[in-house]
């Protein structure tokens, strides 16, 4: 057991890169996963470009779906990049008069 | 960061600290773990159960249909999914504006699936403190042995989780079969194995990290918050100061308050906050801490809930209000969603029909004098029977409708093309016009539909 006292900061916090890569993949990965269910549900993979000449884009609606997701998701995951590039390079706002963890603030 | 208790495990890019979560018993826990078992339950099992002669839930991609029980959905049918999210994402605002993050702390499936890799992880290599001294000590064969048997059972698992994940779109008793052969194919093995590889990295290593920096839930949720907000909350009246004392004494005579600074609140927290310091948005409503507490205050004699579920107007002493014009506006707009979409459903057609016009001409003069047109007539049999359909047209006086008939037979489930022509007098057109082309099942007027068609007829 640990002493009395001994200090929990609670800030455990992962280092910036890795936060950086969560933030880019996650919320795509989320886009990525609600565009490819409405994008399939208009769009039957085997009929993209089946007609005699080209052949189709998909041999199995598998793989169509499958393409299509990770198509999604490198697409909104380069968005994501821009998005976390610009917010970190951009000059830094003033600092706030609220802590900036302070969450419960916006209750009213 | 220069927590005693904390070592650093070697992650996915950069050290950080591990947070080893005290083992807890009590009332939240037995909820916590009630709920993982229906959960899970529900999750690994579902795919198991048979429907007349399918699997009950079965979103069949490759045939482009989801079976949910006697339910069968289409592409066409894609808005009742949209809908279904709407109500989801709004019985989510409804619950945390009444409850706080009940969803995080007990069905969150980050949460359900971190909770069977600690207890994992325990069964391996032992309580909270072993954990540590393990994680510190050099590597014996000992080490070695519980951490291969951890990350085995871990694996295991995982992989388990991705088979039932793909189960869930392939049929799963004809999938444990190709496993069982070796003879998966490539984007099955491939699906089983993303979803099992994100299972065990996001449960055993990511964790709490995930709520912490991933999850977009836990930043807006606080937009639903408000006084009367449920929320798990430490009475720093009732606590402050905190300080240890003898067992027995009157602390209230050494100006001491209730809490004595036993850290368990802490030691038991998944995500590694004190909840001593106050609401912050890394806490996911698990109630470990009030458990622990709650087991603090009967040792030393104290009354219970020093950490508590509570409001804001609750801690400073005034009413607490369940119904408050926020949930009011919640619970209608889903009673109305809800309702909508029961009805939607059940007065849902069951059959469909769309009409392509034939591609290669725009229309034909014919020997008798009429002009013809030519579609491609889809008809969508979604009943659980199969039907013999005619195909019928009007928007023009005289017109003739001819197709392989007198009726198409459409099997349940499925969709029949069917090459129709239609023809009109010469004189009863010029240029063209819209007609609407209508089907229905022989002896069951209520399986009709109809769409619309284009005729073109020339000029002159």
């Amino acid at each position: 057991m640990a002493p009395p006292g001994a200090e929990y900061t609670g800030a455990m916090r992962w280092p910036r890169l890795r936060q950086d890569v969560a933030i880019v993949t996650w919320p795509s990965f989320l886009v990525a996963c609600v565009a490819t269910m409405i994008c399939f549900a208009f769009i039957d993979p085997v009929l993209v470009g089946n007609d005699d000449y080209p052949p189709p884009a998909f041999a199995t609606r598998m793989s169509g779906y499958a393409i299509g997701f990770f198509f999604f998701w490198l697409i909104s995951a380069l968005s994501s990049l821009l998005t976390l590039y610009l917010a970190r390079t951009a000059r830094p706002e003033p600092p706030e008069t609220d802590k900036p963890d302070d969450w419960t603030r916006s209750a009213p | 960061m220069t927590a005693p208790d904390a070592t650093e495990d070697g992650g996915l890019y950069a050290a950080r600290q591990k947070i080893y979560p005290r083992e807890v018993a009590g009332r939240f826990q037995l909820l916590r773990v009630l709920t993982v078992w229906v959960l899970l339950g529900i999750y690994y099992v579902l795919p198991w159960i048979p429907w007349g002669g399918r699997q009950a839930v079965l979103f069949d991609l490759p045939a482009r249909k989801f079976h949910i029980f006697a339910l069968t959905l289409w592409p066409q049918d894609f808005y009742f999914l949209t809908w279904l999210l709407v109500i989801a994402a709004l019985s989510l605002f409804f619950f945390t504006a009444l409850a706080g993050r009940l969803f995080c702390g007990y069905a969150c499936p980050q949460t359900v699936w971190t909770e069977t890799f600690l207890w994992m992880e325990r069964l391996a290599e032992g309580s909270r403190s072993r954990q540590m001294k393990l994680a510190k000590a050099p590597w014996t064969s000992e080490k070695i042995l519980r951490k291969a048997a951890k990350h085995a059972m871990w694996i295991v698992f995982a992989l388990w989780t991705g088979f039932t994940f793909v189960g869930y779109f392939t049929p799963i008793t004809e999938l444990a079969g190709k496993i069982a052969s070796l003879s998966t194919g490539p984007w099955e093995t491939f699906w089983v194995l993303f979803y099992g590889g994100a299972t065990y990295v996001n449960a055993g290593f990511m964790r709490e990290q995930v709520c912490k920096y991933m999850c977009p839930y836990a930043r807006f949720q606080s937009a639903m918050f408000d006084r009367d907000t449920l929320i798990i909350t430490y009475d720093e009246r009732r606590g402050e100061p905190r300080g240890a004392r003898k067992k027995g004494s009157d602390h209230k005579a050494r100006g001491l308050g209730d809490c004595v600074d036993c850290t368990m609140c802490v030691q038991v927290c998944p995500t590694g906050i004190d909840i001593r310091k106050g609401l912050q948005y890394e806490c996911i409503a698990c109630a470990a801490c009030i458990d622990a507490c709650d087991e603090v205050m009967d040792k030393v004699g104290y009354p219970r809930g020093l950490i508590r579920y509570d409001t804001q107007s609750g801690l400073e002493g005034k009413r607490r209000h369940v119904v408050r014009p926020r949930t009011i506006v919640y619970a209608s707009l889903l009673a109305l969603l809800v309702t909508g979409f029961a009805v939607t459903l059940s007065v849902r057609n069951e059959v469909g029909v769309d009409v392509i016009r034939d591609r290669n001409a725009l229309y034909r003069e014919r020997s008798d004098g009429r002009i013809e047109n030519v579609y491609n007539v889809k008809v969508l049999n979604k009943d659980r029977d199969a039907h013999e359909f005619r195909i019928s047209a009007t928007g023009v006086e005289g017109l003739e409708v001819d197709y392989v008939g007198p009726t198409v037979y459409v099997a349940p489930g499925a969709v029949q093309s069917v090459p129709v022509r239609i023809r009109v007098p010469r004189s009863a057109l010029q240029g063209g016009t819209d007609l609407v082309v209508s089907i229905e099942a022989v002896g069951r007027p209520d399986l009709a539909a109809s769409g619309k068609a284009r005729f073109i007829a020339p000029t002159d």
